[in-house]
């Protein structure tokens, strides 16, 4: 939700020097990496629809654009874009305008850059955060002499600090609440150093880590990242956590002891917000469109009574009890406003995690900048912890919520304490279902062979790795740190998996090859309509899944049909940029040697794809009307 | 049945009226479609529709409602002996066959179908029919006949002096599905037993999904999915006409504003803006954004218990247990799967996808083993929690409060105070204070009581015994831990707010026009406070509204016409 409080300024910036561009053989260069990351960044944030601003400042470039620039000063350092609004527009120059340099710049002279834009940019606008993405290879050389002098400015004016780097820096399991297991690539990817880095970036690597860990410490050294690890984990952009709402109260013991606390939402599902708003098939217009009910009798006509002429009542068993409004509001049970209040102690065993219930995690600390209340929280803390006991509580959120029944338990770790709030289920919230057991009985009682097979299993699947020597247990499969598929896939736009979909159909016989290849069809039509490169690739997909099941099913005279057609409407539309990508990747007409039932030779498939004017005429003959989706399909 | 074995303690017929009586009302909140029936054998007087002799049929199968629990109130204690007396009669015999006959007769006069009958036998009698060995053989096979016919026959044995004997008759008519599921209670002589007796029996186990449960490649199992804790919800409000009374129907239609004219789902998309571009989809298309996997789980791994956080909630646990019913053998592969990762102390994490058109999400399977209480009541299943586990999305850094340790004087005093207030946690100690209340409400209204019976609020702190039992201890600890001045109920915040706006320190802003002017074509005008801002605007007799931002663009406006 777009909430001004939660606002936040990102200066993403971006080395397109000269080095960004080298890559092993068959390995993406960093300059391409790096701009899949932002690509997927600023995608979530057009998606995200909050009032964050973003601006692109590229170092390393041909020319220089800067407020800074004067004589040789911060050269070669272009902002490319202001901070506002994240847009389509955005993505489109990341994808396409962003070209590889042939300079070097000063990484902190860009970061300087940077600093002074958000300074600048954020005057008289209220952000709650402001934070600077740094993508490099870290191989150009850079002036230390500003070091101390940047990293007090960033403390000062509060901006927070990211790096991307083509290579993970191998970093220490980690403290506070990320260091539950450190991330996962490291312990597959090389160990520190990592190999094949030159002198200038291994001088790099330690000045980055130094500005981070003047930073946030230890925590800092979390926020280096390597491109692999954000393309995976997405939610590694510092931006994107949402923030709790600080809830104040008191905890209270009885009448007279009370200990001032505050409290925040520490987990809680994170839902697709934006819901599908419906609108008319043609005009694509939601005003067009209203909803209205009505009541009516239960009569044979139906007969329908106007809102005024009914009222509100409750069943009650069989009966069904007239009860308005305004005797609800008089009767119903009201809860005495927010609190905290313990109503006693006892074992954690007795409270199993089964019975946790609600939708929210609360972390509850003593009140900020408060000593005594901080004292005395950690004494309960302390005392539950070594007692090992817990606290259950009433909660009431405030005056207009339900009271809860929850336990209240200690967490200590190295950075803070605190207590961990849970809802418990109401007696009326149980169901006491009984289960046949399954120790004595006869029918599933597993053999011996069974229960070692069972074992052997469990060993072999073991998602943990132990060091007996130091008696660590590592978490190889850590999923709290992996983000949500779903919003990942929210992303992505447009029709989820056409060509998936397509091989599913065909493959099931769930729809004839023709109907599958129509639907399809449509799609990429729909695609290519967008004239948009995002849509290209997915074209792609579909037309080469569509070539892939063509020849399975000895329906290649549909496909080289649908093909030549499509040659001709790309000709007509000027969408010559997505036929650059179909030579590109060598799609062409299905040929006799890989479907008997064709008639095209190798040869023609290849002149197929070659620049029109020396194009087959024979081929495109047939088609020059072509050109239209209608045409398309009835080709087929 | 209507004598008690000591002097303070309920008669076993009242322990069954009480236990009805809480059967019903419970009823009314959980499942008020259920229909219950009563039927007293054994009587006097007789109303059955086969008119057999000593069986009063006191409810026929119907939605439990008020009037039917006043009625049963009516039997309530001493007075309710004796208006049982008066109304009803203890007669001298009965067959237990014709009783079963008239309960199935019950059963098969009600028009739709039941998904579960069930019938339960209140008894302190464990030979009935001892004298009698040809109806003893006639209620066998009754019972039988009842079996065949899915109708469940429970027997709810109340105490007996010298002890309920099981063998002597009863064992030989409730046996089927008790074998099965390998539950023998005890007789109960407490209300609560009989409660928590009948309660397992009532409510009927509800599947919320058969799903596959893949370990590999290879294997697979079926597993059902069950819900053992489920939000209870006041029921929503029916809409009722004002002149009668009767319900009314809802019916939501959709149309076009400017033709009028009603819309059928296909003439509809479904659309979503961004960044000013529209996104249209048919619905089928947005419920497939949602679809991932088949449903059901995918094994990943086993990570050992300890590993699972208990802070790491996200949503209430699922129970899962074996069905056999898809894929044979499942049972016996669950239960060594269920007794390895209980002997190796370990979970397995899992992908779940709960229904076709639902993302994915990681959950750990938690061995649970099978758990008794002393009556012999099945407390805790065996089979797996299904324990969900958040995304790296769903978990939110929150601003700590920096660490400041207690020493361990006031660590030690805090656990005294926390001995204090011991007691042992049952889930089912708290009710619902607004469900139990809205119920009370319901119940005066329909009985037409002036004021409402007011619900005990069981979630409130009992300050006055907390206190008590703590004494000293409180003003001991916070002696320990809070200065003298210090004041926990105080707001801090206050008492910085009245030294802010009521002291000295507001400034009166004059600022010239020439200053202002830089300011605006600098850009730096946003470096003004509001009062500053506010005033400015007051002087050039501009209307700026409330907000910072609105009262930059005027005054910018404002100076870049001029």
């Amino acid at each position: 939700m777009a909430r001004s409080w939660d606002k936040a300024a990102v200066v993403l910036c971006m080395d397109v020097g000269l080095a960004m561009s080298n890559s092993f053989p068959d390995e993406e260069s960093p300059f391409e990496l790096a701009k899949k990351v932002m690509t997927m960044f600023v995608q979530r944030q057009v998606f995200a629809e909050n009032k964050d601003e973003v601006a692109l400042v590229l170092f390393g470039t041909d020319g220089t654009e800067n407020a800074l620039a004067a004589g040789d000063q911060y050269q070669n350092i272009t902002v490319h874009r202001h901070l506002m609004c994240p847009d389509f527009d955005l993505l489109e120059d990341i994808e396409s305008k962003i070209q590889p340099g042939s300079q070097q710049a000063d990484l902190l002279d860009a970061l300087i850059v940077c600093m002074d834009l958000i300074q600048e940019e954020t005057l008289g606008k209220k952000f709650e955060k402001r934070h600077i993405e740094v993508f490099t290879d870290l191989s150009s050389p850079f002036s230390r002499d500003q070091l101390d002098i940047i990293i007090h400015n960033l403390k000062k004016s509060g901006i927070s600090l990211q790096f991307f780097l083509p290579f993970p820096i191998g970093k220490q399991g980690g403290t506070g609440d990320r260091g539950d297991g450190s991330l996962l690539s490291d312990h597959h990817g090389p160990s520190f150093p990592p190999k094949g880095i030159t002198e200038q970036q291994k001088e790099g690597i330690q000045m980055v880590k130094k500005v981070m860990m003047s930073l946030e410490g230890e925590d800092g050294l979390e926020e280096i990242y390597s491109f692999s690890e954000a393309l995976r984990q997405l939610c590694v952009f510092k931006k994107t956590e949402r923030r709790s709402m600080p809830w104040s109260c008191q905890l209270t013991i009885g009448s007279n002891l009370s200990i001032k606390i505050v409290a925040y939402k520490s987990i809680t599902q994170e839902k697709v917000k934006k819901c599908w708003t419906v609108v008319d098939a043609r005009t694509l217009k939601k005003e067009a469109i209203q909803k209205e009910t009505v009541y009516c009798l239960n009569d044979d006509d139906e007969t329908e009574v106007s809102k005024e002429d009914t009222i509100q009542g409750f069943r009650y068993g069989s009966d069904i009890i007239p009860f308005s409004k305004v005797d609800e509001e008089q009767m119903k049970y009201k809860s005495e406003g927010k609190c905290f209040s313990v109503l006693g102690f006892c074992r954690s065993s007795q409270v199993h995690m089964k019975y946790f219930m609600g939708n929210q995690v609360l972390k509850v600390f003593a009140a900020k900048d408060d000593e005594a209340a901080a004292v005395a929280l950690s004494s309960l803390i302390h005392a539950l912890d070594e007692l090992d006991m817990v606290a259950v509580v009433r909660y009431v959120y405030n005056e207009k919520t339900n009271p809860q029944v929850g336990v209240a338990f200690p967490l200590i770790k190295d950075a803070y304490e605190c207590l961990v709030y849970i809802q418990l289920p109401f007696m009326e919230d149980l169901r006491q279902y009984m289960f046949p057991s399954l120790k004595n009985n006869r029918k599933c009682t597993p053999t011996e062979a069974q229960l070692s097979a069972v074992d052997a299993l469990i060993d072999s699947m073991s998602l943990v790795q132990k060091d007996e020597e130091e008696g660590t247990i590592e978490d190889l499969f850590p999923t709290s740190k992996i983000p949500n598929p779903q919003f990942q896939r929210l992303f992505q736009v447009g029709s989820v998996n056409p060509a998936e979909n397509f091989r599913v159909l065909v493959r099931q016989k769930k729809a004839t090859f023709e109907e599958a290849s129509h639907q399809l069809i449509n799609h990429i039509e729909q695609f290519l309509d967008t004239n948009e490169t995002l849509y290209f690739m997915k074209s792609m997909d579909c037309i080469k899944a569509f070539r892939e099941e063509a020849i399975q099913f000895s329906e290649e005279q549909r496909f080289n049909n649908f093909l030549k057609a499509l040659r001709d409407k790309v000709e007509v539309k000027q969408l010559n940029h997505f036929w650059e990508i179909v030579v590109h990747d060598g799609v062409t007409l299905i040929t006799k040697d890989e479907a008997p039932g064709s008639s095209v030779t190798t040869e023609e498939a290849k002149k197929f794809l070659a620049p029109k004017e020396n194009a087959n005429a024979d081929s495109a003959a047939a088609f020059e009307e072509g050109g239209d989706v209608d045409d398309l399909l009835e080709l087929i | 049945m209507f004598e008690s074995q000591d002097e303070d303690e309920l008669t076993p017929f009242d322990m069954s009226i009480q236990c009805i009586r809480s059967v019903y009302t419970n009823k009314i909140i959980s499942s008020n479609r259920d229909l219950l029936a009563v039927v007293f054998y054994g009587t006097k007087k007789d109303k059955n529709s086969v008119n057999f002799k000593n069986i009063y049929v006191l409810q026929e199968l119907d939605n439990p409602g008020v009037k039917r629990v006043q009625e049963l109130d009516k039997f309530k204690g001493q007075e309710g002996k004796k208006y049982f007396e008066d109304q009803i009669g203890h007669g001298s015999d009965y067959s237990l066959s014709e009783v079963l006959w008239v309960c199935a007769n019950l059963f098969s006069d009600v028009q739709f179908k039941m998904s579960h009958k069930r019938i339960m036998l209140f008894t302190n009698e464990d030979d009935p029919h001892g004298d009698d060995s040809a109806k003893a053989s006639r209620a066998r096979t009754k019972a039988g006949d009842l079996r065949d016919t899915g109708i469940f026959l429970d027997l709810m044995h109340l105490k007996k002096r010298g002890g309920f004997d099981t063998s002597l008759f009863y064992r030989d008519v409730i046996i089927a599905e008790n074998e099965d599921i390998g539950i023998h209670f005890e007789e109960s002589s407490k209300l609560e037993d009989l409660l928590r007796k009948v309660r397992a029996k009532e409510t009927r186990k509800r599947v919320l999904s058969r799903l596959k449960l893949k370990l590999n490649k290879d294997v697979t199992l079926t597993v059902g999915i069950y819900n053992m804790v489920q939000k209870a919800y006041r029921p929503p409000p029916v809409r009722l006409y004002r002149e009668t009374n009767e319900p009314v129907k809802t019916k939501t239609r959709t149309f076009n504003v400017n033709t009028g004219s009603l819309l059928l789902p296909s003439d509809t998309k479904r659309s979503q803006t961004y960044s000013h571009r529209q996104i249209v989809l048919e619905k089928e298309e947005t419920e497939e954004l949602k679809r991932f996997d088949e449903p059901g789980f995918i094994l990943i791994g086993f990570k050992p218990l300890m590993m699972l956080k208990k802070h790491h909630y996200l949503r209430h646990s699922l129970f899962v247990y074996p069905e056999e019913s898809l894929i044979n053998g499942s049972s016996t592969l669950f239960s060594a799967l269920l007794t390895k990762c209980l002997e190796k102390e370990v979970m397995a994490v899992c992908r779940y996808t709960p229904r076709r058109n639902s993302p994915p999400c990681f959950v750990a399977l938690v061995p649970q083993e099978e758990e008794l209480d002393d009556q012999k009541i099945q407390v805790a299943p065996p089979g797996f929690q299904l324990v969900f586990l958040p995304y790296a999305d769903d978990k939110r850094k929150v601003p700590f409060t920096e660490k400041v340790m207690a020493n361990p004087e006031q660590v030690d005093k805090m656990k005294a105070i926390v001995q204090k207030l011991r007691f042992k946690y049952r889930s089912d100690s708290f009710e619902n204070p607004v469900l139990q209340q809205h119920f009370r409400n319901m119940e005066a209204l329909a009985l037409d009581l002036m004021e409402p019976e007011q619900a005990v609020d069981l979630t409130l702190p009992k300050t006055e015994v907390m206190d008590k039992r703590l004494g000293s201890l409180v003003d001991e600890f916070k002696e320990l831990v809070y200065p003298p001045d210090y004041n926990p109920e105080g707001k801090v915040t206050k008492r910085k707010k009245d030294d802010e706006s009521y002291g000295s320190k507001r400034p009166k802003v004059e600022l010239s026009e020439e200053e202002l002017k830089a300011h605006v074509s600098k850009g730096t005008l946003g470096k003004l406070t509001v009062p500053a801002l506010k005033e400015a605007c007051r002087m050039y007799g501009l209307k700026g509204g409330l907000k910072k931002q609105e009262l930059l663009d005027v005054l910018t406006e404002h100076f870049q016409k001029a």
